[in-house]
This record gives structure tokens, C-alpha cells and sequence, in this order.
């Protein structure tokens, strides 16, 4: 470690870098924003362009892209923080509300979550889950090599392990990771729900 | 995209972050044809992305307007005397060093972990919130101020 701060974009900067996108860069943007909202939708409803326009006021308000991050990345990063946000507050975490002097708004401050709804909610979550997972891997029994690859991606494996075990080389590998992306989210156009 | 101790969600999570990566991996020219082929002009798309733009960059500054008048106004009542500027990356470090300390509330550190992401005016209202609440220290009454 250097010690040394990372650089962190001004506001003029980002602004600048937002206002030089290409069509192709807001249609990337366009994209990410409706992937993480159909993946979140599990739990709550999420419009993807709520998620990219906040996604933008906070680059513009919080300042806090790095300066060597790409602009794109660092929305596509922010618009994940978001939903994970969303899920959070869904997850009946603590209530934080603005707190005044009465007795009733700093009651809600320190409310917590009632833990039998949190453990019935989690065990949904959980049937929810496990049922995905399987109907996911269902759209590929008819392609074993992206069958590996979806199974692979989802117990961590790395691009050259998935590589390997698909027997496939990069561009197919590439062509085939389209494919997948492609087939998953035609089976799931409102979200990933069972 | 979670944090949580559910293996599929786990898996599940896995898989949307790699869908997320492949997007932002995908060339401009093969990103423009899938656009073509589900959404229509790209072009089009991105004027009016451009324009959404235009428009959260004033939404940022009334806000940022209403953060420095929301301070204005709380140092009014605090003090007749006149008072500089806030600085709110003090107000930030303030926040922080409340957040971070071993005794802080575990509800409070939950809600605002990520303090770099509030607003200005987030910052200053939840140094309100926790001014009136006690947890701030009598004699830090500043909020970023100098």
C-alpha cells in the first residue's frame, strides 16, 4: 500500500464524462439498469430507469468516482448499490426515520424488525431461490456447454475454469455467455421470480 | 449482489453480477445491434437519456441548494452571530468518526454504512437527527462548521 489517496473525479468531471457518452455507452447503461431490476424484483419492484436516474444523481452529488473507474462502470456499480439498498430496507432492516423530540418518532428510530416475519420471509427466500436456480439451469438442458457455464458461473468458477470445462475456446466462450444472457432474460422479461 | 447466508440466493447472485459484467463487456458495435433488436433507434434512446441527464444534473443542484439552506437556516437558530460557510466535508468526517465509534448504535452503523454515498443534505440531516438524539457529543455541536 502506497498510502497514497486514489484520485477522485469533480463534479465537472463526471458531468463532462456523462455528456461524452455514445449511443453505445447509454444503451449499455439502458441494459444494466433493466438487468439489476429484474434480478431485485424478486423481492421489490424496481424501475430500471428510477435505478439509472438515481444512479446519476448520486455520481453527480456524492462525488465519489474514482478517477481511474470508467464512468459507465462506476453507474452500473452505483445502480447494484441502489437495488442492494432497496433489498435492504424490503429486508425490514431497522427503521431510520428523520428524528424529531417526540416520543413516537424516536421510537421508530430505534425500531428493529420483528425476527418471526424476518425467518418466514428468509425461508421464502430461500424455496424462492432454490426454485430459480432450477428453472434457470432447465432453459440449457438442451445446450450442455451452457449448462456448465450457467452451473459454473454460480458455484464462482472462473472464466478459464468454465473455459476449460466447456471445452469451448474464447470467442465461443464469449458467444456462448451472449446466448445465456439472451435466453435468460427473454424467460424472465419482469424479473426473476419462480 | 446479496449478502446472506442462503447458498441459491448466493448462486443467483452470482449469476446477475456475471449477466451485469457481460453487458458492460460487450463490444459498442454487437451492444448497438441488441439494442436495435429489442428497443428500437439507439439514437433516439440516447437523446432522451441525454435529456434525463440534463435534467438530474438540476435536480443535483436544488439540491445541493437546499442542503446549503437547510445548514444556513439550522445555524440561524443555533447562533445571532454570523457563521461561515458549512463544510461538509467536515460534516462527513464528523458523521463518520460517530458511525465508526465502538459504542455507536448497531441500527445507526446499518443505516448510513455507506456514508460516502449520502447526499450533502443526508449528511447534514442525519448530524441534525442525531444531534437531537443525544448520540452526538454535547460540545460537537458544529456540524462541519469551523
Amino acid at each position: 500500500m502506497s498510502g497514497q489517496v486514489a484520485a477522485i473525479r469533480s463534479r465537472d468531471e463526471i458531468e463532462s464524462a456523462i455528456r461524452a457518452f455514445t449511443d453505445a455507452d447509454w444503451a449499455r447503461l439502458h441494459k444494466v439498469a433493466h438487468a439489476i431490476a429484474r434480478y431485485y424484483a424478486f423481492l421489490r419492484r424496481i424501475e430500471p430507469e428510477d435505478l439509472l436516474q438515481e444512479a446519476l444523481l448520486r455520481a453527480l452529488d456524492t462525488r465519489n468516482c474514482p478517477a481511474h473507474v470508467d464512468v459507465v462502470k462506476f453507474l452500473a456499480e452505483a445502480m447494484r448499490s441502489i437495488a442492494h439498498g432497496e433489498l435492504e430496507k424490503a429486508r425490514s432492516g431497522p427503521v431510520v426515520v428523520s428524528a424529531a423530540s417526540s416520543d413516537e418518532r424516536q421510537a421508530a428510530f430505534l425500531n428493529y424488525p420483528d425476527p418471526s416475519i424476518s425467518a418466514e420471509e428468509e425461508m421464502i427466500d430461500r424455496q424462492n431461490a432454490a426454485a430459480i436456480r432450477r428453472t434457470i439451469l432447465a432453459l440449457f438442458d438442451d445446450d450442455p456447454q451452457a449448462w456448465v457455464i450457467v452451473e459454473g458461473i454460480m458455484e464462482d468458477l472462473s472464466a478459464a475454469e468454465l473455459r476449460e470445462m466447456s471445452g469451448l475456446d474464447e470467442t465461443a466462450y464469449d458467444s456462448k455467455r451472449r446466448l445465456i444472457r439472451r435466453r435468460i432474460i427473454k424467460e424472465y422479461p419482469e424479473g426473476w421470480k419462480p | 449482489m446479496t449478502e446472506n447466508k442462503n447458498p441459491d440466493r448466493e448462486a443467483l447472485d452470482r449469476l446477475a453480477d456475471a449477466l451485469v459484467d457481460d453487458i458492460l463487456n460487450t463490444s459498442d458495435e454487437d451492444m448497438l445491434a441488441e439494442f436495435r433488436e429489442g428497443h428500437g433507434d439507439p439514437g433516439h434512446h440516447a437523446d432522451k437519456m441525454r435529456a434525463l441527464f440534463e435534467k438530474s444534473v438540476l435536480t443535483a443542484n436544488k439540491q445541493r441548494l437546499a442542503a446549503a439552506r437547510a445548514g444556513a437556516a439550522a445555524s440561524r437558530t443555533r447562533s445571532s452571530e454570523a457563521t461561515p460557510p458549512i463544510d461538509i466535508a467536515e460534516a462527513r468526517r464528523r458523521l463518520r468518526a460517530v458511525l465508526d465509534a465502538p459504542d455507536a448504535p448497531k441500527e445507526l452503523t446499518l443505516a448510513a454504512r455507506k456514508e460516502s454515498e449520502l447526499s450533502d443534505a443526508d449528511v447534514l440531516g442525519m448530524l441534525e437527527d442525531l444531534r437531537e438524539l443525544g448520540v452526538l457529543p454535547p460540545d460537537d455541536d458544529s456540524d462541519g462548521k469551523p
